[in-house]
């Protein structure tokens, strides 16, 4: 009988490269855990210190994650994360929406009487958990980092304590939450249970060489672990905690979680899929009931969408719902990705787009803010543009495009997805995106019309922008009509990700 | 395999059974202690499948640690049993989720009667275990090398999971302190 083999000593030392590689990780934890003892440092004011702290580790980390790779990638952890151009690009996402997250909370927080050295923290961690996510390639270390990341917003959506609709929203954001995980957990267990392993690569090779375990229980744990990522990125039968959840949350926590929680859960759903080898067929019938299953929460999920939102007159409920169709959106991107020439690129491409055009609107809506998130309908807005002709006019810049409307990112992300529909001959979603996309320009305009073409009602107060909120609504503006102009460069990133999956 | 389907139907009975009357009893208490009963039901599979450390951890940590703890914070709270009743559900609602676990319930016996598992190639069998020095040492082993990753992210995961309880349970939070 052969000795068991437990301990591999190979797996105990990380040599230099694979150190390089995992040093926006460090960075990143390291500063949370400073900026957790500076909030408890006695004598000190945590307020400054935390944020600067924060808002330098995701600089430094979102620098260090660019700049550290050499194209390739480097297995890490016997196989459990990789970090790849893939990984790297999704960081850049990740830390870039917990920076503008923090910048436009800073004057909220203060306003809000909410200024609490944990909210950076939890903040961070979130953004730890989603970078995790993007580059784990095991199922215990993906359920591990999307609780990490869940938690974190968990707290985060319940921050505003005094209040009943944040104490609701966090709540059922949690109960249903912790369910879904549990479903993820159980396909996760159910995969194990049928092929022995839970790193997916393992799973894929075990597959291969067993065609006959693609059985039943196989099925079940990969539907399962399927609808626990529809789920978090709230996509049709999935949806309904998102726009509770979206009202109650304080405005920085929406956009971020609109931003940064659905890159996250997408950058491991395409991840999980490419490893799996979705598209290069691991079996028809796998393909096909993937293929149907998505397809349904697809077209549903563009249609819902969009005409729930256009009866809306809450701001913050308008973009949840918003939010939903632009999933839609998302997924026949990843749907027709394997058959297109551009592969998965421009759905993660659309991913970036949507995080930067989303990530802006809702910095202006915490501007927009009153006290208790209050005064976000849209008659609210009427005659900003005539006060703060400039903050109309960014906020003017994202709802175009968000409808997609050239030259803004939008249009290019838009347009890259439905071309990639067509070429994967998906016709019929293809029309349905773009009619309820057509649809969804009805309710972004008449925004723009409260805006510009309606008289103030009584005299609302003048708003106070601070700098860091300018900072990031500029970067956002900035990158939306960059990408809008000139899409090839980013379209080159993309690409470059998505191949080295 | 020294497994006695006997125990194992015997223990997963007591599992289910415990575990609809943790969602089914009304005082929170009761529903505390269903689990604890549960969480015995496990153990006493996990320790049929040779799984003996994680026999004694679940009932350690789980049955004893955490459900403690849980059992002291209803008391604490003292939460009356109304506070729990949330009302009746419309009928159509009931029926249907009703019709629906039924039919779920019905897949997973299907699909787990159907399936001829290719059990895995496995190299932890009980005998190696044993010679490898036992289900402490092996489990030790792996959880420091092989799966070091997901061992220290959870405690990662739990230091979020303090911040977090901070916030919420802190007092006078609605002040602020800067």
């Amino acid at each position: 009988m052969e000795v068991l083999k437990t301990i591999r000593p190979e797996l105990l030392t990380l040599s230099q490269e694979q150190l390089n590689c995992l040093l926006p990780y460090f960075t990143v934890f390291g500063g949370t855990c400073l900026s957790i003892v500076l909030s408890v440092w006695g004598g000190l004011k945590p307020k400054w210190p935390v944020f600067l702290v924060t808002s330098l580790t995701c600089i430094i980390a979102m620098f260090l994650g660019s700049s550290s790779g050499d194209g390739t990638s480097h297995t890490l952890f016997n196989g459990m994360m990789v970090a790849d151009a893939y990984s790297q690009f999704f960081n850049v996402i990740f830390l870039g929406a917990a920076l503008f997250t923090i910048f436009s909370s800073f004057r909220y927080l203060d306003d809000e009487k909410l200024q609490h050295p944990e909210y950076y923290v939890l903040v961070m961690f979130a953004a730890l958990g989603m970078m995790l996510m993007a580059s784990a390639l095991d199922l215990i270390v993906i359920f591990i980092a999307l609780e990490l990341m869940s938690l974190s917003v968990y707290i985060l959506v319940g921050f505003r304590r005094n209040d009943r609709k944040s104490n609701e929203a966090a709540m059922k954001y949690f109960i249903l939450g912790s369910a879904a995980s549990a479903v993820l957990l159980y396909g996760s267990a159910l995969i194990y249970g049928a092929t022995g392993s839970t790193e997916i690569r393992s799973v894929l090779k075990f597959l291969q060489e067993h065609p006959q375990s693609l059985n039943p229980i196989f099925g079940l744990g990969f539907a399962l672990v399927l609808f626990g990522f529809l789920f978090k990125v709230a996509s049709v039968p999935f949806h309904m905690w998102m726009p509770d959840v979206y009202e109650g949350a304080p405005v920085p926590v929406t956009g971020f979680m609109t931003t940064g929680l659905k890159a996250a859960a997408f950058a491991t759903f395409v991840r999980i899929l490419a490893t799996m080898g979705y598209g290069n067929g691991i079996s028809a019938a796998i393909q096909n009931h993937l293929h149907d299953v998505l397809w349904v929460s697809c077209a549903l999920t563009m249609l819902l969408g969009n005409f729930i939102a256009l009866t809306q007159v809450n701001l913050k409920r308008m973009l949840a719902y918003s939010s939903i169709a632009h999933t839609g959106y998302l997924l026949l991107g990843i749907l027709s990705g394997t058959r297109s020439e551009l592969g998965f690129a421009p759905g993660v491409m659309y991913i970036l787009v949507y995080a930067a055009m989303n990530l802006g609107a809702f910095v202006i809506l915490t501007l927009l803010a009153a006290e208790g998130d209050s005064k976000l309908n849209l008659h609210d807005l009427s005659g900003v543009a005539r006060r703060h002709p400039w903050l109309a006019f960014a906020m003017s810049v994202f709802l175009l495009s968000m409808a997609g409307i050239p030259p803004t990112a939008g249009f290019a992300a838009k347009y890259l997805v439905f071309y990639s529909a067509i070429q994967a001959n998906e016709i019929p979603l293809a029309v349905i995106g773009v009619l309820s996309s057509a649809v969804s320009v009805y309710y972004y305009l008449r925004v723009l019309v409260y805006m510009y073409m309606k008289d103030p009602v009584g005299s609302p107060p003048v708003l106070r922008i601070s700098l860091w909120s300018g900072l990031a609504v500029a970067a956002m503006i900035l990158i939306t009509i960059q990408v809008g102009v000139l899409p090839e460069r980013m379209i080159d990133l993309a690409k470059r990700a998505v191949l080295s999956l | 395999m020294n497994i006695s389907p006997y125990f194992f139907y015997g223990f997963g009975g007591i599992a289910i059974a415990c575990s609809l009357l943790v969602i089914l009893k009304r005082n929170p208490v009761a529903s505390a202690f269903s689990l604890v009963m549960v969480f015995f039901a496990f153990a006493g599979i996990y320790a049929l499948l040779d799984a003996h450390l994680i026999a004694t951890l679940q009932i350690f940590v789980y049955a004893g640690a955490i459900m403690v703890l849980f059992i002291f914070v209803i008391m604490l709270l003292n939460a009356d049993v109304p506070s729990f009743d949330l009302g009746r559900t419309h009928l159509g609602i009931r029926i249907a989720a009703g019709l629906l676990s039924v039919a779920t319930l019905a897949l997973f016996i299907w699909a787990f009667s159907t399936t001829q598992l290719t059990p895995p190639v496995d190299q932890f069998t009980p005998e190696r275990i044993e010679a490898a020095g036992g289900n402490t040492q092996v489990v030790s082993e792996l959880m420091f090398s092989e799966y070091i990753l997901p061992f220290e992210l959870t405690s990662v995961l739990l230091l979020a999971a303090i911040v977090g309880a901070v916030a919420i349970a802190k007092r006078k939070l609605s002040e602020g302190r800067s």
